[in-house]
């Protein structure tokens, strides 16, 4: 990383520009991570929204945005940037909007968008060498419409559509892998709970031309049945249990930003969480919390 | 001003390039791709000052197109069919933004099955979205609609986007004398967008298109969208007349030909209509009063003028290039909506299906539809509405079928 | 053809006539026959879609004539002039398709393989004199507007095969007649019938078997004939075989390659790809003349 000027927690801005008064849920971590990041971006910004539980961060007459804002749809968030930033481009080149008049273009997506019905329009953002950056609030399934399993949620999750014992059979997708896979200008994961890692990303970002990406895991309360005061907590514990590494992608090479020194091990993370409660009640189901902690330190082992 | 041969994409193309269109998001899809190839080598060249961006899908492109006209820009893109209808979601969604732009949709029927010649399910399927749909006949039509879309849809009383509508091969791959007209006078015509309030700039923050919770203010919202529709027929008119004054070609809400005396009129929109036209001259040769009526707007359906053109004739055949599955043909539909209540000036109304996929219909058929609606209106009551079929085509079918191996035997049918 | 329907079009468009014309396409790709065509009038033309009743009907591949699928005898009336791209006399073509019009040919191109790209532009120039309504003058510039973006070069090449094309036929200059449209009272009444229901098991677009797709023979897109000279062929058959797009080389009970002209589409991969070059690539024309009939 980078010369910063975000060195201690005292750095980090006070005063905050995201308006309050939002449906969002309260204790919601993708509004957390979204308030952090606007804060460094700042006013000077269209958000061009996919279809999510942010939708709702506009509702008519109210908008939290001190900046600009379109809403598109859940599939073409990445399209609608592309619209805005060549319209924007296109004035300014033929001189009908003053310099001064230009706008950073934020995508702001849930991970239902991200890791699925989003992913093509995403690429092709990227393949076409957008310049804007795009922010994922990954909460791990569809939020908006009662948390069922999306590509981001992990193995064994119970949500409103894997109810089983099992929880949900697949497997999160790694969706930091597929957007580096594309070899854009920068691509993050970052999460609330750690918001000088998440401050200096958004300064990196914020630097550099190009798609880039940041993926917040936003820890969700009503989605991941937990007391809406444990959201910070649990955010450190997927950090320090290496659920979530933090990591990024530039200029060809993943850097780690944040390797937990002694790991917790992965069920301190899982306990808390009411999505996880089968997995330790009526009895511990052995095998699959093995199989967790195995994945998971198989990731770490891999990157050395 | 000069009067060369044009492809109906190739005409489209001139319209958006005298426009001066900022910006194309594309998509490429036959029978439509001609057009966005056409403008893409004139960016090349550096015959027009437009960037043009291919996205990944049309549900994407759509939304650019929206976004951009949300910005601020002057937009033109197109697209036919199975991507008019991939863009389904954002048709609807962009036409509520207030944002307007041009969209050409180059008519082809939907699968399944899956076809490549026109008729006008793909554009009717966006009937109720908030656009605009200008129908065209020829590729000169196709050109000058262009530019009065633009008129249309950035007129303060309507803030709509437009679709210019054009079929597939019998206009986008025909060649016909087109009048380009002078670049000096289109500018006069059409003066650069000027997106009022609705763009993006950082000294004014602007959220767009944001969620309401609640049928009221969503009522308002959805209602002021019909409205300023509605306002599109009287804008129209007077966009079509200083578009006549300038160009010296004139186009209504409605194409109406030879109809002052007629007591038999063919309805039908597109580019088949130029061949109702020429069975009407052969009609009028052999003693048979007949007129050709073609609405040029479907949205705003023009209500009033259907009514002062109808009223009074005794048979109105209506051919429709569509079928709307388990009720029949949608301008039918339409049409007897807007002539409800006429009591006794009512014309009998009958519905012909035709056209789909691109099948022909020929002089003979227009000669039959006449007849079949002079006796009708004869006696007072219309037959059931007819596809134009031929025992013909059925028996090729039954060839096709055969190679296919489907299996007839227990149909109940002679062998 | 595309080119020839634009030139021919352009030229009348040159002289003063309304036009309008144009290709047709199937979903068929690149090698497959297509046509084209043009109307031309004084007055502005409301009449669209492929021509039913023409007047003049050009053929620059002279197989395609006998081919039923292919069409092109679609439409023929007894006024309608044909003109076949052919060194068969105009005697022959009438007597075999048994024709009571006009029946012209024009043999410069038929033959030749390299002559064959300037066919478009020579029955362009042929059918420009035929109508009897184009000056010279807009046929030479007709070529030098439709194909100048393609250089002077080809410009020169298409000019001489049209123009020669245009001279050979000013003696028939205005043989073609312009045909009477269908007059409306007294016309043949449209078979129209009520499309029956029938079961979705039979009203579904399926195919109920394999590879029904043989049935269509592709050999006719063919101008130019792959021919094993088995004394050479080393018989290592999975070379051209597998190479074959279309399935169109298969292996005999000799362990032979064999090739199924129903089906070869003339690609010419197999003659690329053979190792010891024991295909050999003939004009079709002469492959069929050598087996004694018609491809």
């Amino acid at each position: 990383m980078s010369e910063t000027r975000f060195k201690r927690m005292k750095d980090l801005p006070s005063g905050h520009l995201l308006g309050s008064g939002t449906p969002m849920c309260a204790g919601c971590g993708g509004l957390e991570a979204l308030h952090e990041i606007y804060d460094i971006l700042g006013e000077k910004t269209v958000f061009v929204n996919a279809a999510g539980c942010m939708t709702l961060l506009s509702v008519y007459p109210f908008t939290p945005f001190r900046g600009s804002w379109l809403y598109t749809a859940m599939a073409s968030a990445p399209a609608g940037a592309q619209g805005v930033r060549d319209a924007l481009d296109i004035l300014l080149q033929k001189g009908r909007m003053a310099p001064t008049d230009d706008l950073e273009v934020v995508v702001l997506t849930g991970d239902g968008a991200a890791y699925g019905m989003g992913l093509s329009a995403t690429s092709g953002a990227i393949e076409r060498g957008l310049d804007f950056l795009y922010v994922c609030y990954d909460n791990e399934g569809y939020g908006n419409t009662g948390q069922q399993y999306s590509g981001a949620t992990p193995h064994g999750a119970r949500t409103a559509t894997s109810t089983g014992a099992r929880g949900y059979p697949g497997y999160k997708k790694d969706l930091f892998s597929i957007l580096a896979a594309h070899r854009p200008a920068y691509v993050a994961t970052a999460i609330g709970a750690e918001p000088l890692d998440l401050a200096r990303k958004v300064e990196q970002a914020k630097g550099l031309k190009g798609p880039r990406f940041i993926i917040a895991l936003s820890p969700c309360p009503t989605g991941w049945d937990y007391d809406p005061k444990d959201t910070v907590e649990i955010g450190r514990l997927a950090v320090r249990s290496g659920v979530w590494p933090l990591k990024e992608y530039r200029d060809g090479k993943v850097t780690h930003t944040k390797i937990p020194g002694a790991r917790l091990p992965v069920e301190d993370y899982l306990k808390t969480q009411g999505r996880f409660a089968h997995l330790f009640t009526p009895q511990r189901n052995e095998a699959l919390l093995g199989e967790i902690q195995g994945r998971v330190d198989a990731y770490w082992q891999a990157v050395g | 001003m000069t009067r060369i041969l044009l492809t109906g994409n190739r005409a489209a193309a001139w319209g958006a390039r005298l426009a001066r269109a900022d910006y194309l998001p594309a998509f490429p899809i036959t029978p439509q791709t001609e057009i966005i190839e056409t403008i893409g080598s004139w960016i090349d060249s550096g015959e027009m000052d437009c960037r043009m961006a291919t996205l990944e899908s049309e549900h994407s492109m759509i939304t650019a197109a929206g976004a951009a006209a949300a910005t601020g820009a002057r937009v033109f893109t197109a697209t036919s069919s199975q991507g008019l209808l991939y863009g389904m979601e954002m048709i609807y969604t962009v036409a509520g933004w207030r944002a307007p732009f041009v969209l050409v949709n180059v008519s082809r029927g939907l699968a399944s099955p899956l076809t490549l010649e026109p008729d006008h399910n793909d554009v009717l399927a966006t009937r109720d979205s908030g656009f605009l749909q200008i129908h065209c006949a020829t590729c000169q039509e196709v050109l000058d609609s262009i530019l009065m879309a633009y008129r249309l849809g950035e007129d303060a009383r309507v803030r709509l986007p437009v679709i210019v509508n054009l079929d597939g091969f019998y206009l986008s791959f025909t060649r016909e004398p087109v009048e380009t007209p002078d670049p000096a006078a289109v500018d006069g015509f059409l003066p650069p967008y000027d997106p009022e309030n609705v763009r993006f700039r950082a000294s004014a923050p602007l959220s767009q298109a944001v969620v309401v919770l609640g049928g009221s203010p969503y009522s308002y919202f959805r209602y002021e969208s019909h409205l300023a529709a509605l306002n599109a027929l009287e804008a129209h008119e007077e966009i079509a007349e200083e578009f006549a004054r300038t160009f010296g070609r004139t186009y209504g809400a409605l194409d109406t030909y030879r109809t002052e005396d007629a007591e038999i009129v063919f309805v039908m929109m597109g580019s088949f209509a130029t061949k109702a036209r020429e069975a009407v001259d052969r009609l009028r040769q052999a003693g048979r009063p007949v007129g050709c009526v073609r609405p040029r707007l479907l949205r705003p359906f023009p209500e009033e003028g259907l009514r002062r053109a109808l009223a009074g004739k005794r048979g109105v055949a209506v051919i429709d290039q569509n079928i709307s599955m388990g009720k029949g043909g949608v301008l039918y539909g339409e049409l007897a909506s807007a002539l409800y209540g006429l009591g006794q000036a009512a014309p009998v109304l009958v519905s012909f299906i035709g056209g789909l996929g691109g099948r022909d219909i020929s002089a003979e058929e227009f000669y039959e539809m006449a007849a079949v609606t002079r006796s009708a209106a004869e006696q007072g009551t219309a037959p059931p509405p007819r596809l134009l079929y031929t025992l013909d085509e059925l028996r090729e079918v039954r060839k096709l079928q055969a190679i296919a191996h489907v299996e007839r035997q227990g149909l109940g049918e002679e062998s | 053809m595309k080119t020839a329907s634009r030139i021919l079009g352009t030229a009348l468009f040159l002289d003063g006539f309304e036009v309008q014309d144009a290709p047709r396409y199937g979903a068929e790709r690149r090698g497959a026959p297509l046509f084209a065509y043009v109307r031309a009038s004084r007055q502005p033309i409301n009449e669209r879609g492929v021509i039913r009743r023409p007047d003049l009907v050009i053929v620059a591949d002279d197989t395609l004539v006998p081919m039923p699928a292919a069409g092109v005898m679609a439409g023929l009336g007894d006024f309608t002039v044909l003109l076949v791209n052919s060194q068969e006399a105009p005697s022959v073509w009438k007597d075999r398709l048994n024709l009571k019009g006009p029946v012209l040919t024009l043999p410069a191109t038929a033959e030749d393989r390299q002559e064959l790209r300037f066919a478009g532009a020579a029955c362009a120039g042929a059918a420009a004199a035929l109508l009897g309504v184009v000056s010279r003058g807009a046929t030479e510039r007709a070529i030098r507007e439709e194909l100048g973006p393609l250089g002077a070069e080809v410009v020169a090449a298409n000019l001489e095969r049209a123009l020669a094309a245009f001279d050979l036929m000013a003696g028939h200059a205005g043989c073609v007649q312009e045909g009477t449209e269908v007059s409306a009272s007294g016309y043949r009444h449209p078979e129209w019938i009520d499309l029956p229901f029938e079961d979705a098991r039979v009203a579904a677009p399926a195919i109920h078997g394999a590879a029904t797709s043989v049935e269509v023979k592709t050999g006719l897109w063919r101008t130019m004939r792959p021919v094993i000279d088995y004394s050479r062929c080393n018989r290592c058959w999975w070379v051209c075989s597998s190479f074959c797009p279309d399935s169109a080389i298969g292996v005999n009970a000799e362990g032979r390659p064999q090739i199924d002209y129903e089906h070869c589409k003339g690609c010419m991969i197999c003659v690329a790809q053979c190792p010891p070059h024991a295909i050999e690539a003939i004009a079709e024309r002469a492959a069929a003349a050598a087996e004694g009939g018609r491809p």
